[in-house]
């Protein structure tokens, strides 16, 4: 069994990530961790859940220290001069019941259930399997930078890099930064539920329109379409400087839909993923555009 | 071996848990603490059967290392049980068969007390979404959401079955 490390400062848990390396995990929420450490734990029925099956970007269960982030103190949420701050700890919930942007916040809610949400974190966020990681995505198209805690002090990686150098990280994300949204934000999750449930794709889009009506600034993220969060840079590359109408919707939607890796799981097959992947990326962009979709929910 | 003693209140009552690694709180307090309500389903974090509220906040309690929870106040059902405080609750859910199997039944009511404390007027939405990390295979949930419903018209009413 693994022991517990409960570290109070940022120093503390440095000296802890130094002293044993690779056999430390951190867990900040645990509706990652502990639902892998329980499934392996579980009555040695040797079962694999979601987390323990496949590629993933954190390993708890078998770790020999366990250290929880939870008394660091980066549960705290700041957005002054333009630039949002967000601590690593903070929880689905207070991001939900905060004041940052709507599509921020309407990402947030839109993870598990209530209870989930008082636990997981937004830097768990960050490094959970897909297709989990929806804020992460949104957090993507905002152009997030991570902030880490590294033994020669802070190191900031663009989001979109650290995801595309597979996911390593140089120390402990202590916060996730990104500039106060220009032009529109939007998110949308393809669940069987309008509540809840897993995600089988989301989509979520930040797009700024020149007077002339054309795309002078967009990002497009994905969630559950590939082994993280990914930009459809296809996508945007075919949108930037057109006006934004049905053609190059359409040709942005069959060039998401066509660069995406969606995996198989319980909750939904690749073939179903990326369909809905180009079907709400399409939608996004309509929304976008003040397109009405026919049969898109409100 | 690594277990640290951990301290808790546990439905009022002090208890004192060796517990090493990830032991999860929904372990404790059904396998050593015999709290029955705290069902062991999915602990994956999916079914919401083993709900509880720590420091009067819902959480999943197979989702909790009991390491962390030093000093940390748990109420399961019977706790809520034992002050009446979800006596409406329970009550609406028999009224309404809200209850089949019943696997889930403490869970709904942990949840939808914890809705009912925030928000005393919810709306259909508001009910879904606050049972919506709960998983029913037997009701279809309708007669959960009429039951949630009924109990906050009831407590609205000034019947706070306290």
């Amino acid at each position: 069994m693994a022991e517990y490390l409960l570290p109070r400062t940022l120093g503390e848990a440095g000296e802890l990530m130094m002293a044993h390396g690779r056999s430390l995990a951190i867990i900040a929420g645990g509706t990652s961790a502990m639902r892998c450490g329980t499934c392996r734990g579980k009555r040695g029925r040797g079962i694999a859940c979601i987390e323990c099956a496949g590629p993933r970007l954190v390993s708890v269960p078998n770790s020999a220290f366990v250290m929880d982030i939870q008394h660091l103190g980066l549960d705290q949420i700041e957005a002054d001069n333009g630039l949002l701050r967000l601590g690593a700890g903070v929880s689905m919930r207070d991001l939900a019941a905060s004041d940052l942007p709507e599509t921020l916040r309407q990402a947030a809610r839109r993870v598990g259930g209530p209870a989930l949400r008082n636990l997981a974190t937004v830097g768990g966020n960050i490094f959970a399997r897909q297709p989990y990681g929806t804020v992460a995505a949104v957090l993507l198209a905002m152009d997030a930078v991570l902030v880490f805690a590294a033994p020669d002090g802070p190191q900031r990686i663009d989001l979109a890099e650290f995801y595309a150098a597979g996911g390593s990280a140089p120390g402990l994300l202590t916060h996730i930064e990104c500039p106060h949204p220009e032009g529109k934000l939007l998110f949308l999750k393809c669940a069987r539920q309008r509540f809840g449930g897993p995600t089988v794709i989301s989509v979520a889009l930040r797009i700024e329109l020149a007077d002339d009506g054309t795309v002078s600034a967009v990002r497009i993220a994905l969630g559950g379409a590939g082994e993280h969060p990914l930009r459809a840079v296809a996508a945007e590359q075919l949108l930037s400087g057109k006006p934004l109408a049905a053609a190059a919707i359409d040709a942005a939607a069959a060039a998401a839909q066509e660069n995406c890796a969606p995996a198989d799981d319980p909750v939904a097959s690749a073939w179903y993923r990326r369909r809905m992947v180009g079907v709400y990326v399409g939608r996004a962009l309509s929304q976008a555009a003040g397109i009405d979709v026919e049969g898109a929910p409100a | 071996m690594t277990a640290k003693l951990v301290q808790l209140t546990v439905n009022g009552r002090e208890e004192h848990i060796a517990a090493d690694g990830l032991t999860s709180l929904q372990q404790v307090l059904r396998e050593k603490l015999d709290y029955n309500t705290v069902k062991d389903g999915c602990t994956q974090g999916g079914c919401g059967a083993c709900s509880v509220l720590v420091d009067g906040e819902l959480a999943l309690a197979c989702l909790l290392p009991v390491s962390r929870l030093e000093g940390a106040e748990i109420t399961t059902l019977e706790g809520l049980n034992e002050s009446n405080s979800a006596g409406v609750i329970q009550e609406s859910f028999v009224e309404h068969s809200a209850a089949q199997c019943g696997f889930c039944t403490s869970g709904m009511i942990i949840s939808a007390k914890a809705l009912l404390d925030e928000n005393p007027t919810p709306s259909r939405d508001d009910i879904m979404e606050a049972i919506s990390g709960n998983l029913c295979r037997c009701t279809g949930y309708l007669p959960i959401i009429e039951a949630v419903q009924s109990a906050a018209g009831k407590l609205a009413k000034g019947g706070d079955g306290e």
